[in-house]
Order: structure tokens, then sequence, then C-alpha cells
């Protein structure tokens, strides 16, 4: 791995090695199509939540995701995208979307556990780009975390509170158990070729198997506190938290982060916009 | 159950005193502080803390706004009752009055 402190700093794309940009762009492209989606999934809900103050707070969590879309898209001008094209004018076989949000979330248990699964690895790999050789993007991913922690505690505080009401316990843990393997999942392999360019660039900090301990340390304990880490085969493992269960990487394509599927025509019409596209202002 | 109230107060500098700005309903106060700064980020606030308001003690209780009277129930029930329809009825609140 290059030794990022001594190594320069890359403060545009073309300086960057040239195996590196489809990957870093690869990367940018799943990140920000996954928080466009994940967006929607919380506006869809935030009209059934159980309180006034819980649906004003996932009002705004989707207006968050929808920034971090934004402000990740706007990172693909450098890399030689059309960023307004990126968002506004792809069909929906193109969008890169972590595979887990495809299906409207379910109930309010599946809102909190896709809040505290998916939403969480998003950050652990946008963690990862912190302090990134490559300068736009570490610029403006502290904000983005900052925000993101307040997410983390919405989802922990109520899943801690769903999992005191018996009947709901059982619907929390299933919604766990459909969002962690994709999570998990989605954070890739380390063997991928263009995972560990990224990787030795230092243009990310972390391989997929670390990026998978801190989510598993983030999480960890919270699934514990909810009674739901012993079936998803969690457990804590010396200082950290292991996972027992094997990620099918059937069909898995490192680029995309997908394995095959994809978004309905219908969600992907609402993450371009298409019914606002007349009025759409640069 | 019944959610405890939160005061929220703010600043927007360093030097000016903490405002009163509002209060929330939480079950705990970690999510007292989420629902704090998504419910009050109008402004870009320097300092923002939240205090269960049945940790106040009012030095007159008579002129206090801190202390629950039979209106501030009243109006809990009103405005920040679990799973109103308005709000679309919330499963998890539904299930708990049961």
């Amino acid at each position: 791995m290059t030794d990022t402190l001594a190594a320069p700093a890359w403060d545009k794309a073309e300086q960057l090695p040239e195996d590196v940009r489809a990957p870093l762009r690869d990367l940018i492209l799943a990140l920000a199509d996954s928080k466009r989606v994940l967006g929607l999934r919380y506006s869809d809900r935030m009209l059934g939540s159980p309180t006034l103050e819980a649906g004003i707070a996932a009002s705004s969590m989707a207006q968050d995701e929808w920034g971090h879309a934004r402000l990740t898209y706007a990172l693909l001008g450098d890399l030689g995208d059309e960023p307004k094209a990126l968002e506004h004018e792809r069909p929906a076989a193109e969008f890169r979307s972590i595979a887990a949000l495809d299906e409207d979330i379910d109930g309010w248990p599946g809102m909190i556990a896709a809040a505290l699964l998916v939403d969480s690895a998003l950050s652990v790999q946008y963690a990862a780009l912190l302090h990134s050789r490559y300068t736009p993007v570490h610029n403006r991913v502290q904000k983005l975390l900052d925000e993101e922690r307040f997410h983390f505690q919405y989802a922990a505080g109520w899943a801690r509170r769903i999992a005191q009401v018996p009947e709901l316990r059982g619907e929390l843990a299933q919604a766990l158990g459909r969002y962690l393997a994709p999570a998990l999942a989605w954070l890739g392999r380390d063997d991928a070729p263009n995972v560990r360019r990224l990787l030795e660039e230092g243009i990310v900090s972390a391989a997929p198997s670390a990026l998978r301990a801190r989510f598993l340390a983030k999480v960890g304990p919270v699934l514990s506190d909810v009674g739901a880490a012993e079936s998803l085969g969690i457990a804590r493992d010396g200082e950290g938290w292991s996972h027992a269960g094997t990620l099918d990487w059937a069909g898995w394509n490192d680029a995309t982060r997908r394995a095959g599927g994809g978004l309905d025509e219908e969600t992907a019409a609402r993450a371009r916009g298409d019914k606002n596209r007349a009025l759409l202002m640069d | 159950m019944k959610e405890p109230v939160y005061e929220v107060f703010a600043r927007k500098s360093r030097e000016e005193p903490l405002r009163h700005i509002g209060f929330i309903n939480a079950s705990d106060g970690e999510l007292a502080r989420v629902y704090a700064v998504k419910t009050y980020d109008e402004q870009n606030w320097a300092e923002m803390c939240v205090v269960p308001r049945a940790a106040i003690i009012p030095i007159d209780r008579e002129e206090s706004q801190f202390v629950p009277t039979a209106h501030d129930e009243h109006e809990d029930e009103i405005v920040h009752s679990q799973g109103t329809g308005s709000y679309g009825g919330g499963d998890v609140a539904v299930k708990e009055a049961r």
C-alpha cells in the first residue's frame, strides 16, 4: 500500500493514475445512487411514523440523503461525467444503488432496520474516504458523516424502542435479517482488482473486510441490545464483532456492487425527478 | 406509553446566552438529541442542548412554563399523541397502546 502520509495529494482526477479513475468512478456512482434511493425510501415512510418528532426527523434524514447524493454526483464532474445527466437522464438499468433498496421499505421496523444497516454500511464506506489522497472527495465527506451520526442515533434509539414491544420484536428481527447480508456484501470483496487499486493508491483507507469489521463494531452492540445478534450470526469477538454467515458472491459485479436485478422503472423515474423535469433549474 | 417532554435550548454564538427555542417529546435523551437537531435546524446553531422538563426546578412554580399543567397535558395529547391519523397512524404506537 502507498504511504499516504508521504504520497502527494491529487486535486484533480486527471492527475490520478489511469487505472484508478474507473474504479473511483464506480465507487462514487454506487454511493451516490444508493444515497438517492435511500432518501426516496425514507421519504416513503416519514408519513407513517409513530410520532410527530420521528416523522420530522425522517423527513430531514430523507433530505440529508438527497443532499449527500447531489454532493456525491457532483464529484463525478471531475471524472468526465455530466452530473446532471447522471442524476436526471439514466434508465433504471443503469442505476447502481444498493440492491437492498430495490424493494420498498416495509413498515416502521423495516424503516429502522434499513436506517441501521444500509445507511451505516454507506457511512462506513464514506468514512474510508475521509483521508483520501484524492482531495475533492475527502473535502466533502466530514459534513456528511457529521449528519450521519444523527441518523445512526435515530436508528439505534428506535431499534431499542421497537424491541421493547413484544409484538414487533419479530418483525424487527426479520427486517434486520433482510438487510444484513446485502449491507455486508455491498462493502465489496478484498480481492477485487478495482477495490485493491483504490486501496493501494490511498484513495480509500481500508479494504472491504476491514470496513465490514468497522460496520459490525458499529451495529453489533445495537443488534445485541435488541436481541437479534445471535439469530443473525453476529457475536462479540475479542475487541470487535464477527459475522458467522457466508456472503453469497454468485453473479457479483465488483464495479456495480450488485449481483444482477435492478431498480424498477417507477422508482428510477422518481429518483430522476421525471415529474418535475420541466421545472428543473441550474 | 407517554413520551417525556424535553426542552430545547440553543445559541448562535459562544457569546450569546442559551435561550429556550422549543420542546419535543422523545422516549429517551438520545432520541431527544436527534429530534431537537432535526426539528430546530433552520438556524445554524453554535450550541444546542436538550433538558428533560422533569429535571427543571422552577423557583416560582406558579409562573413557570416548565411545570406540567392541566393545559400542557391536554396540549401534549393533541400535538404529540402517538400514531395520529394525520401522520399515518404509527403501527408501533397502536400496538403499544393495546
